[in-house]
C-alpha cells in the first residue's frame, strides 16, 4: 500500500512540474519583456530596469525556471544588496505590483474561496444525493420527471446569469436579502450568512443538478442489478436492501466525483466569486488577469493545479478503500 | 393449434406435496399488449425430491421459479395456484412473501458473481440472511454461516467467510450462493442454472454437492436447465418447457426412455451419442410462435 | 440485466410483430427525434437560433438597425441613458429593446451574437470530435506505447486548469483573430474528454469478432481501425457531440463575459450579460434576453444529447 501512494505521489509531483513548466514556457513566451508586464500599467523606465536586474532576467530560461522551482522548495530573494526583496519557501513568485508574495495574497483570500466551496458542497450533496435518490425510487412518478427537469435546467443555466437573476429578484425586486457586502463571521454572523448564500446557492445548482442524474442513473442501474435480486431472494426487508445493497455501489462512484469537484473548487470559483464580489482566490486570479500581473496569475494556476492533482491522488487512494476489488493486494 | 400437454404422472393426493403448481401463467404487459411467458403450467414436487425443468431459452423456466417466489420483474402477473405445504402463494402480499422467501424457498442463480454484493463480504451477506428471518446475535450468526460454508466444503471457512466474492472461483461462488440458501434449512430449493456459467469439471462437484446435501437436508427441489444431460443426472421427475408452454411431464425415466410428446423426442435426439458418431443429429424445432398474446 | 427476463419478452414480443433485428443507429435518431415534446421543443429552438445565426445579415437589414449602430434618440441621457419605454425599450422599431447608453438594437445584437456562439462553438465541437475520435481509437486499439503516450497527454491536459488557464492564455495574447483563437484554445483542453470515452470504445470493440475476421482476412491495423471500428463508433460520436455544442457555448459566453472571449464591438451573449452587469436593477432586459437565449440554447442542446444518449445506449432493449 504505501508503494502505491509514494507512486502515486511521485507522478502527482512530475505532473505538477510539468504544469509549472508549460505555464511557466507559456508565460516567457508570450510576454517578451516581462519587465514591462510586472511593472503594470504605471511604469517608469527606471522602474524597469530595476525589476530586470531584480529578476535575473537576462538569464536563459531553464535557470529562471529552475530558480522559480528552488523558490518553491527552499524560498529565495529577488535582487541584491539594499533592494532585496526575499519570499519565503513555499515562494510562488513576487507581486511587483503590490509588492507581496503571492503565497501571502493566496493565503489572505484562501479562507474567503474555502468558505464559498464548503457551503455549496454541503449544499449540493444534499440537494443532489437526495434529490437523486428520491428520483431513482420513484422512477417514473411525476416527482421524479420534475426533478429531471429542474435538473436539466440547472446544468444549462449559466453562473452569472443566475448570480444577476437571483441578485435581481431577492435584493432588489423582493428585498429578501441585503446586497452582498463582505462582513467577518464573528462581527455579525446573520450578516456574513446573508452575504454568503447566493453564491452558495449559485455555485451548488449546477453540481446539484449534476448529481442528482448521476445518483440517479448509479441507484437505478445498480436496482437491476443480479445482487439485488438475490437480496430479494433472502427474504431481506426492503429497506435494509435499499440502504445496505444498493447505496454502496451507487453513491461510491459519486464520492470520488465528488473530491475532484472539490478539489477543483479550492482553486477558486472565478466566476462565482468575481460576480458577487467575493475576494477570494478566483477574484484574484481575475483581476491578477486584468492588471496582467504576471507572478500572480503563474502562482494561482499552479496552486489550483496542485489541488486538483493531489485530490486525484486522495480520490485514487480512497477508491481503494471503497471499492474492495480495488483493494492493493498486500499479501 | 393447442399444445400437447402430456401427463404419464397422476397429480399426488393434495396436500401431501410440499410444492402443488396448478395452471401456473405468468404474463407481462407491453407496449404490444399482454404477452404470456408462461401458460398453464402445472407440476408438482415432493420433499425430498427434485424436479428438473428442462427447456431452451425463452421456454418459461425461469419466470415460472420467478413466480414462484413472487419475485417477477416490472408489471409481470401471475395467475393459477401454488401451494407449498397446502398454503397457498399467489396473491400473497409483498410482506408476507418476504416471510416465505429464504426461510421456506430459497434460490440459488445461475451467475454467481453477478449475485452476489461486491461490496460486502460473503460472510456478511450469508448472516443477514439469516438473521433477517431467525434474529439473533452477530455472533451466533457468524458461526451459522462458517458451519454452511465448511458444509459446502469451502476450506479454512473461518478465514474465509471475511473475504470478498471476487476472492473466490467460480465453482466456490456457487458454493457459497448455496451455502447461503441451505443456511435456513428451507423446504424447498430453486437452483436456477447454477451450473450454467461452470467449468464441466466443476460442474460435476456443484451437482455431486447439490445430491449430498439433499440426501442429508431431505429438501426439495427445482433444478432449471437447459442441458438435458444435467437433468438426466439430478433429477426424479422432469418437466419440459417450451415457448411458455408445458409440453409434457414425467417421471427421469419416462422422460428420457419412453418420451412422448414430439418436442421431446426431438431434443433427446439432439443429444450427441458416443456410440454413434455419425448419427444424423436433427436440430430442435425452433420456437414457433405459438406463444402469441 | 443478464437474467432471463430480456431475452425471453424481446424472443417473444419480436414474434408479436416488433420490427425484426435491432433497428439501426439512423433509425432510433429519428425515432427519437419524434418521440417528445421536450425533444420536439429543443429541436425546433435550436433550428430557430441557428436560422437568427445565418440570417442575421438579412433580418437586421429587414429591421433597418445594424448590431453596431448607436440609437441616441431610443435611450434617455438625462436619466443615464436608462431606455425610454418599457422593459428596457421594446418597441416596433427595436423588436427586443435597446442598451442603456448607446441604443444600440439588442435583437440585431443577440442575432450577431448567435452567429458567434454558434459559430465557435461548432468549429470547438468539430476539431475536437475529429481529434478525440482519432486519437482515442488509435489508443484504444493499438494499446502499448502508443495508448501510454496518449493517456498521459490526456491526465496532463485535465489535470489542468483549464478556466484560468484559458483565461490567462487569452488575455496575453494579442488581440488577433479571436474567434480562432478561442476554438484553438477550446478544443486544446476539450479534446480529451472525447477522447477518453471513445478510447474505452475502442478497447472493446478490439476483442469483437468483426474484428478478428478482418484481421484474419489480412486487413491492417489503421484499415481495421477506420474501417470496422469508426462505424461502430457512430452513435457516440453523435451523442458525445450533441453534448459537446452546449459545453462550448456556455464557456465561450463564460470567457466573454470575463472579458477574455470575443473583443468588443463584436457582439457575444456573454459578454452582453458582462455589460448587463452595471444595469440589472434598473434594466433587467438588458441581461435577462442574452441570459435567457443562452440558457434556452444550451438547454435544447442538452436535452437532444441526452434523448439520443439514452436511445443509442438502451440497444436491445425497447426504449
Amino acid at each position: 500500500m504505501t508503494l502505491y501512494l509514494l507512486r502515486r505521489i511521485a507522478s502527482a509531483i512530475g505532473i505538477l512540474l510539468l504544469i509549472s513548466l508549460f505555464t511557466y514556457a507559456i508565460f516567457f513566451l508570450l510576454s517578451p519583456d516581462p519587465a514591462v508586464q510586472i511593472c503594470g500599467k504605471t511604469c517608469t523606465p527606471d522602474r524597469i530596469d530595476q525589476i530586470r536586474a531584480q529578476l535575473g532576467l537576462d538569464q536563459p530560461f531553464w535557470q529562471q525556471y529552475l530558480e522559480f522551482i528552488r523558490g518553491i522548495v527552499m524560498g529565495r530573494s529577488y535582487g541584491e544588496g539594499a533592494s532585496a526583496v526575499s519570499c519565503a519557501a513555499p515562494c510562488l513568485g513576487f507581486s511587483f505590483q503590490t509588492n507581496e508574495s503571492v503565497m501571502d495574497m493566496i493565503t489572505a483570500r484562501f479562507p474567503v474561496t474555502a468558505t464559498v466551496a464548503i457551503g455549496a458542497a454541503v449544499l449540493w450533496l444534499l440537494v443532489g444525493v437526495s434529490g437523486g435518490l428520491l428520483s431513482a425510487v420513484k422512477q417514473g412518478t411525476g416527482w421524479d420527471r420534475g426533478a429531471m427537469m429542474v435538473a436539466l435546467a440547472g446544468i444549462s443555466l449559466p453562473n452569472y446569469f443566475l448570480a444577476l437573476l437571483l441578485q435581481y429578484v431577492l435584493v432588489v425586486q423582493l428585498q429578501i436579502l441585503p446586497f452582498p457586502q463582505a462582513v467577518p463571521f464573528a462581527e455579525d454572523p446573520v450578516r456574513w450568512f446573508q452575504n454568503y448564500l447566493m453564491p452558495w446557492i449559485v455555485l451548488a445548482l449546477g453540481y446539484a443538478s449534476m448529481y442528482a442524474r448521476l445518483v440517479r442513473s448509479n441507484v437505478i442501474d445498480t436496482l437491476g442489478e443480479n445482487f439485488m435480486r438475490t437480496a430479494r431472494a433472502k427474504g431481506l426487508p426492503a429497506p435494509l436492501i435499499l440502504r445496505r445493497h444498493a447505496l454502496r455501489p451507487a453513491l461510491t462512484p459519486v464520492v470520488t466525483l465528488f473530491g475532484m469537484d472539490f478539489a477543483g473548487l479550492l482553486g477558486g470559483a472565478l466566476i462565482t466569486e468575481t460576480v458577487f464580489g467575493l475576494n477570494g482566490v478566483g477574484k484574484l486570479a481575475a483581476d491578477s488577469i486584468a492588471k496582467n500581473d504576471q507572478p500572480v496569475i503563474m502562482g494561482v494556476t499552479l496552486l489550483a493545479a496542485f489541488f486538483v492533482v493531489i485530490g486525484n491522488v486522495v480520490v485514487d487512494v480512497a477508491y481503494t478503500f471503497l471499492d474492495p476489488r480495488v483493494r492493493v493486494k498486500s499479501a | 393449434m393447442s399444445p400437447t400437454v402430456t401427463r404419464t404422472i397422476s397429480l399426488p393426493v393434495p396436500g401431501a406435496a410440499l410444492l402443488e403448481v396448478d395452471d401456473l401463467s405468468v404474463t407481462f404487459p407491453t407496449t404490444s399488449g399482454d404477452v404470456d411467458v408462461v401458460r398453464k403450467a402445472s407440476f408438482a414436487v415432493q420433499h425430498g425430491q427434485t424436479l428438473g425443468i428442462v427447456g431452451e431459452s425463452g421456454s418459461g423456466k425461469s419466470m415460472t421459479s420467478l413466480a414462484i417466489m413472487g419475485l417477477l420483474p416490472n408489471g409481470g402477473r401471475t395467475t393459477g395456484s401454488v401451494r407449498l405445504s397446502g398454503h397457498e402463494l399467489v396473491g400473497r402480499s409483498d410482506r408476507e412473501m418476504r416471510r416465505v422467501r429464504g426461510d421456506r424457498i430459497a434460490m440459488v442463480f445461475q451467475d454467481p458473481l453477478s449475485s452476489l454484493n461486491p461490496y460486502y463480504t460473503v460472510g456478511l451477506q450469508i448472516e443477514e440472511a439469516y438473521r433477517a428471518h431467525r434474529g439473533g446475535s452477530r455472533k451466533a450468526a457468524r458461526a451459522v454461516t462458517i458451519e454452511a460454508l465448511e458444509r459446502v466444503r469451502i476450506a479454512d471457512a473461518s478465514r474465509r467467510v471475511d473475504h470478498y466474492p471476487h476472492q473466490f472461483s467460480g465453482g466456490m461462488r456457487q458454493r457459497i450462493m448455496i451455502a447461503m440458501a441451505l443456511c435456513l434449512e428451507p423446504d424447498l430449493l430453486i437452483a436456477d442454472e447454477p451450473t450454467t456459467a461452470l467449468d464441466v469439471t466443476v460442474q460435476a462437484q456443484i451437482l455431486d454437492l447439490l445430491s449430498e446435501l439433499q440426501r442429508e437436508t431431505g429438501t426439495g427441489m427445482i433444478f432449471i436447465t437447459h442441458d438435458l444431460a444435467v437433468v438426466s443426472q439430478v433429477a426424479d421427475d422432469v418437466l419440459v418447457m417450451r415457448g411458455g408452454d408445458p409440453v409434457e411431464m414425467g417421471t427421469a425415466e419416462q422422460i428420457f426412455s419412453r418420451p412422448q410428446a414430439p418436442y421431446t423426442r426431438a431434443l433427446l435426439d439432439a443429444l450427441p451419442r458416443i456410440d454413434d458418431p455419425f448419427s444424423e443429429r436433427p436440430t430442435a424445432p425452433a420456437t414457433t410462435g405459438e406463444g402469441r398474446a | 440485466m443478464s437474467s432471463s427476463v430480456p431475452s425471453e419478452l424481446t424472443t417473444v414480443a419480436e414474434e408479436v410483430g416488433a420490427p425484426v433485428g435491432a433497428p439501426t443507429p439512423a433509425r432510433r435518431v429519428i425515432a427519437t427525434l419524434r418521440s417528445s415534446p421536450p425533444v420536439l421543443l429543443s429541436v425546433a429552438f435550436i433550428v430557430l437560433v441557428v436560422l437568427l445565426a445565418i440570417l442575421a445579415p438579412l433580418i437586421t437589414a429587414i429591421s433597418g438597425w445594424g448590431p453596431y449602430t448607436f440609437d441616441k434618440s431610443a435611450v434617455d441621457s438625462d436619466l443615464g441613458g436608462v431606455p425610454i419605454g418599457n422593459l428596457g425599450g421594446i418597441s416596433a422599431e427595436h423588436w427586443f429593446g435597446v442598451e442603456p447608453g448607446n441604443g444600440r438594437d439588442i435583437f440585431a445584437r443577440i442575432a450577431f451574437g448567435a452567429q458567434v456562439s454558434l459559430s465557435i462553438a461548432v468549429s470547438a465541437t468539430i476539431v475536437t470530435t475529429v481529434l478525440g475520435v482519432v486519437l482515442g481509437m488509435l489508443a484504444g486499439f493499438y494499446g502499448g506505447w502508443v495508448d501510454q503516450v496518449v493517456s498521459r497527454v490526456m491526465d496532463f491536459l485535465m489535470a489542468f486548469p483549464s478556466l484560468i488557464f484559458m483565461i490567462a492564455l487569452l488575455s496575453a495574447l494579442p488581440a488577433g483573430n479571436r474567434p480562432v483563437l478561442l476554438v484553438v484554445v477550446l478544443s486544446l483542453f476539450g479534446w480529451p474528454y472525447t477522447a477518453r470515452v471513445v478510447r474505452g470504445q475502442a478497447m472493446s470493440l478490439r476483442t469483437s469478432e468483426f474484428v478478428e475476421s478482418a484481421r484474419a482476412s489480412g486487413a491492417g491495423g489503421i484499415r481495421i481501425v477506420f474501417r470496422e471500428i469508426l462505424p461502430n463508433l457512430r452513435g457516440t460520436i453523435i451523442v458525445l457531440a450533441t453534448l459537446a455544442v452546449p459545453g462550448y457555448i456556455g464557456t465561450e459566453a463564460g470567457l466573454s463575459f470575463l472579458g477574455v472571449g470575443v473583443t468588443p464591438p463584436t457582439p457575444s451573449w456573454g459578454q452582453m450579460i458582462a455589460t448587463a452587469v452595471g444595469w440589472y436593477a434598473v434594466d433587467p432586459m438588458y441581461f435577462l434576453i442574452p441570459g435567457t437565449f443562452l440558457f434556452l440554447t444550451v438547454l435544447s442542446f442538452t436535452v437532444l444529447g441526452d434523448r439520443l444518449r439514452k436511445a443509442l445506449d438502451s440497444g436491445d432493449a425497447a426504449s
